[in-house]
């Protein structure tokens, strides 16, 4: 198909995407709420909120006749919310789009909230939590425990599923009124991409326009404390692998020279799922220790089932982030100091010339899968109207990759990076001996099942007696039952 | 909220055509069958407008070709190895190509299949041609690193250790059959992982075994053109020699009664129920095989009666679906239930009884068969949308077939499924005898 945009146009709640030759069209209504929206002894509810519109009944039709009505189209409204953002999306073929229409629209402005839904709908969050993500999905409970630990006493803290004990008090009239205020015409943003007309525009428009007027203040950025050190939460988990995720806040927004800067040097460090990334050549390929090691900026949740982040997480507060897939037990601390010591040499060496004009080119071609369907370029183009990107983000990555200079990726690196104030999390068995081996110091030599090249033991021994220094009253050890219980 | 729940189900084709369009031409691309004398196939897509091109090589072989013993898993494992460069493009010289040329590039396996891919700007075309057609020519590696590798292949295996369905998944393969090589997962039987890096001498045997023109396919999909490109196909495969070996995977023996496993995941986890019936070998024109396709979401697809009263209406189960994939040789036809409560566990397998005995003593209804036709072209049409999701789609077809006009076949004799073909289907395979019941419970709860 011929995608060629032929309008693009952002007005000020409204971003179009059109695509004559596309075949479908692609809706994505955003609401500028989020998880730190969510009460004190509520959290959960902006997610419980949009989950149970996304997958409730209407006012018109209860949520089996909603199924029915999508089903020959093989269409639905998915619904995914972040710390600031709530957005719904659904795409549909140009055959079915006023029946499509229709029912999505009344999705989110007409929504029922009836009980039997609330109920089914809370209760697979609790699942989630309770033991989907406490006992299942070790990699992602890391880097949700994480962002805990990073950002504890912020609205940022809770992970947006909520805890077990703050779902269990949500009430329906919690949904309602948290809907009622929130879901307004100041807080959405109308997404519209594909083979749509402006007529169709123009109904959405009016459609949401209809919201209900009523002006909240923005919540202040979220301050994280200063971390001191190294602090440490070790989870403790009887497993046969070792998860490990660490960082720290960095004061770098998307769309700004410092942020594509530190890109190019995380992208190297640790493009994620990419063998390009220096740190899988590391743990991974020159030692097999485990699948894959990567490096972020901004939040990638669900790293662990897709390869290129999703659009609309967008936070006024991002972390540095550096996270370790599952490494034998035995591997744990001698994996973690490999990790930490090649962030200390990025910092303190920088890039290399070579490095950085390999990353360059790299990410001249790779910059292009991010984006590559209707869908996701709407996404980033709301992203955009977040940061108040004029240009675009891939535009202005592009323009970057050809202004930014070695020095200007080096200067940035030392300006926002570090290797010694870090939070870091593991999830483990006996955490008591990894706390000991942490605070104590203690080398932690490795052996191979094979034969490793002479360079690879040699940087070994570096490795194995890199100084951690870790106060015994920073380490904190949870028991994975109490893990986002309140 | 998504729950990734299935992902360690066996991957299948999604549904297929467009109901305004005449049967025999359902796949929306014009494209090109291009063979060379050594019997290496291209198929040719071109898709312009994207400045990406997507470069799909098939290897007709996955775990379902594992027959030695002690080698389950090894297709996989091979994967990993096609990583580890050639002579004239060794390891970290192939990687930093790659990366030059802004590639995403990876590759997974399958029961059927294993498949390398790259999407690249248009540009880049032959200079993938290169290195790709390189490493399936000429791939060589020492003994160290191919013992490194099998390192990380353990961390793979280890990193879906706190997955229930891996357990699932593996313990029902391994119940449900006996003779044939889908009785392991494609990662393999965890003592065979473990062995790994003692068979360096057989990954050479593998290689020369399956990696060979005529059992590979080519899928070149977006924004490129196809005069330029077949003169260089040409150029870069040539010279490939032939010597395909098939493998010697045996029969299974009809099954006689139905199996009953019951398996504790170490954790905590909402109970599982997993039914699976012996299906058949996909066969796009045989309507038996199409109507148990349909029939998955007829019976116990999210609009299905079946979903309605015990997901939405009682509650007693988070989810419930149907899969009746395609596969090579004769798979499972499964059907997969979280429920809630332990104590369900017997009404959700009576209610999937019940379900089946409907549909096997009452023909479904002409309209909802017809949604259902719907749902499947709509579903697969809206799915090619990008030369990368066209290139995934069909890596799955092609190596059941060998090419993509299989796609106009099966919806071809789908548009022709009347609710009596749905019904003989049901009467086929949802039958006890046929079936193994799993039931996974979590040893906290």
């Amino acid at each position: 198909m011929l995608l060629t945009v032929v309008s693009m146009a952002k007005e000020n709640q409204i971003v179009l995407l059109q695509l004559p030759d596309d075949p479908t069209v692609s809706f994505r209504i955003l609401f500028n709420i989020g998880s730190q929206n969510d009460p004190p002894g509520k959290e959960g509810l902006a997610a419980l909120t949009a989950a149970l519109i996304a997958e409730g009944s209407t006012k018109q039709h209860s949520y089996e006749e909603v199924l029915a009505l999508f089903y020959p189209m093989a269409a639905d409204v998915s619904e995914q919310v972040d710390k600031e953002m709530t957005v719904f999306s659904g795409r549909t073929h140009k055959d079915n789009l006023d029946e499509f229409y229709a029912l999505f629209r009344e999705i989110l402005i007409e929504p029922a909230f009836t009980e039997a839904d609330f109920n089914r709908v809370r209760k697979d969050y609790l699942n989630y939590v309770e033991t989907t993500l406490r006992y299942s999905q070790d990699e992602e409970l890391g880097k949700e425990s994480l962002y805990e630990f990073i950002f504890t006493g912020t609205p940022y803290e809770h992970n947006e599923e909520g805890y077990v004990k703050s779902l269990n008090s949500i009430t329906l009239d919690d949904v309602r009124e948290f809907y009622g205020t929130y879901y307004t015409r100041e807080n959405v943003v109308i997404g519209l991409g594909g083979g749509f007309d402006r007529g169709l525009a123009d109904k959405v428009k009016n459609d949401f326009g209809g919201l209900p007027v009523r002006k909240a203040a923005r919540l202040p950025a979220p301050q994280p404390r200063a971390i001191e050190g190294l602090q440490v939460k070790i989870i403790e988990k009887d497993a046969q692998s070792t998860a490990i995720s660490f960082g720290f806040p960095i004061d770098v927004e998307r769309g700004s020279r410092d942020y594509y800067a530190l890109a190019i040097a995380t992208s190297w460090l640790g493009e994620h799922r990419s063998s390009f990334s220096h740190l899988y050549q590391v743990i991974r390929e020159a030692r097999g220790l485990n699948y894959g090691d990567y490096a972020y900026i901004e939040h990638f949740p669900n790293g662990y089932a897709r390869n290129f982040p999703p659009a609309n997480v967008a936070r006024r507060q991002q972390i540095f982030q550096i996270w370790i897939r599952p490494v034998p037990n035995e591997a744990r601390v001698f994996a973690f100091r490999a990790a930490l010591r090649e962030l200390q040499k990025l910092v303190e060496n920088g890039m290399s010339e070579a490095d950085f004009e390999l990353t360059r080119k790299f990410l001249k071609g790779y910059t292009l899968h991010y984006a590559p369907t209707t869908m996701m370029k709407l996404g980033y183009a709301l992203d955009d109207r977040f940061y108040g990107i004029e240009k675009g983000h891939w535009a202005m990555f592009s323009k970057m990759l050809d202004e930014l200079t070695l020095k200007d990726v080096n200067t940035a690196l030392k300006k926002h990076l570090n290797y010694e104030n870090i939070k870091v999390v593991f999830i483990t068995p006996d955490a008591d001996g990894l706390k000991k081996a942490l605070v104590n110091n203690a080398p932690s030599p490795i052996t191979y099942p094979s034969e490793k090249p002479a360079g690879v033991l040699e940087e070994d021994k570096e490795i194995s007696v890199y100084p951690l220094r870790v106060m015994p009253e920073n380490v904190t050890i949870v028991k994975v039952e109490e893990v986002f219980e309140d | 909220m998504r729950l990734f729940l299935l992902s360690w189900a066996v991957v299948v084709l999604a549904g297929a055509a467009t109901a305004g369009l005449a049967a025999e031409r359902f796949f929306p691309y014009a494209y090109e069958n291009y063979m060379l004398e050594n019997g290496f196939k291209s198929i040719l897509i071109p898709m312009k407008g994207s400045g990406l091109v997507a470069y799909y090589t098939v290897v007709r072989t996955g775990s379902r070709d594992e027959w030695e013993p002690g080698k389950s898993g090894f297709a996989h494992f091979f994967e990993h190895m096609m990583f580890r460069g050639t002579e004239k493009y060794p390891a970290s010289e192939y990687n930093r190509l790659v990366a030059e040329m802004g590639a995403e590039a990876n590759a997974f396996t399958s029961d059927d299949l294993t498949c390398y891919y790259m999407v690249i700007p248009t540009a880049k075309l032959e200079a993938a041609m290169g290195l790709e057609s390189d490493r399936f020519r000429n791939l060589s590696y020492e003994e160290a690193p191919f013992r490194t590798e099998a390192g990380a292949v353990y961390g793979e295996y280890r990193k879906n250790l706190s997955s229930p369905m891996r357990l699932a998944n593996e313990t029902l393969l391994n119940t449900a059959f006996d003779q044939h090589t889908y009785k392991h997962t494609t990662m393999g039987f965890e003592q065979d992982i473990k062995d790994m890096p003692n068979m360096y001498e057989y990954s050479k045997t593998f290689f020369s075994r399956y990696y060979r023109p005529e059992s590979c396919v080519l899928l070149i999909v977006g924004d490129f053109d196809p005069a330029a490109a077949k003169p260089m196909i040409e150029r870069y495969y040539g010279g490939w020699k032939p010597g395909y070996v098939p493998s010697k995977v045996t029969a299974e023996p009809p099954q006689q009664k139905e199996r009953n496993v019951e398996v504790t995941f170490d954790g905590r986890t909402l109970p599982l129920v997993w039914i699976a019936y012996k299906g058949d070998a996909f066969d796009p024109s045989d309507k038996m095989v199409v109507s148990a396709y349909l029939l998955a979401d007829l019976a116990f697809g999210e609009n299905s009666e079946i979903f309605k009263k015990l997901a939405i209406r009682e509650q007693k189960v988070e989810s419930i679906d149907g899969d009746f994939g395609f596969s090579r040789d004769p798979k499972l036809y499964d059907v997969y239930s979280r429920v809630k409560d332990e104590n369900d566990i017997a009404y959700v397998i009576d209610e999937i009884d019940k379900t089946a005995e409907k549909f096997k003593t009452t023909p479904v209804g002409r309209e909802e068969l017809e949604n259902t036709k719907k749902r499947s072209r709509y579903g697969y049409l809206m799915s090619l949308d990008t030369p990368d999701r066209v290139g995934s789609m069909l890596a799955r077809i092609v190596t059941l077939t060998g090419g993509i006009e299989t796609v106009d076949q099966l919806y071809a004799t789908m548009a022709d499924l009347t609710p009596e073909d749905i019904q003989a289907a049901a009467q086929k395979y949802l039958r006890k005898e046929r079936r193994t019941v799993l039931v996974l419970k979590g040893a906290k709860s």
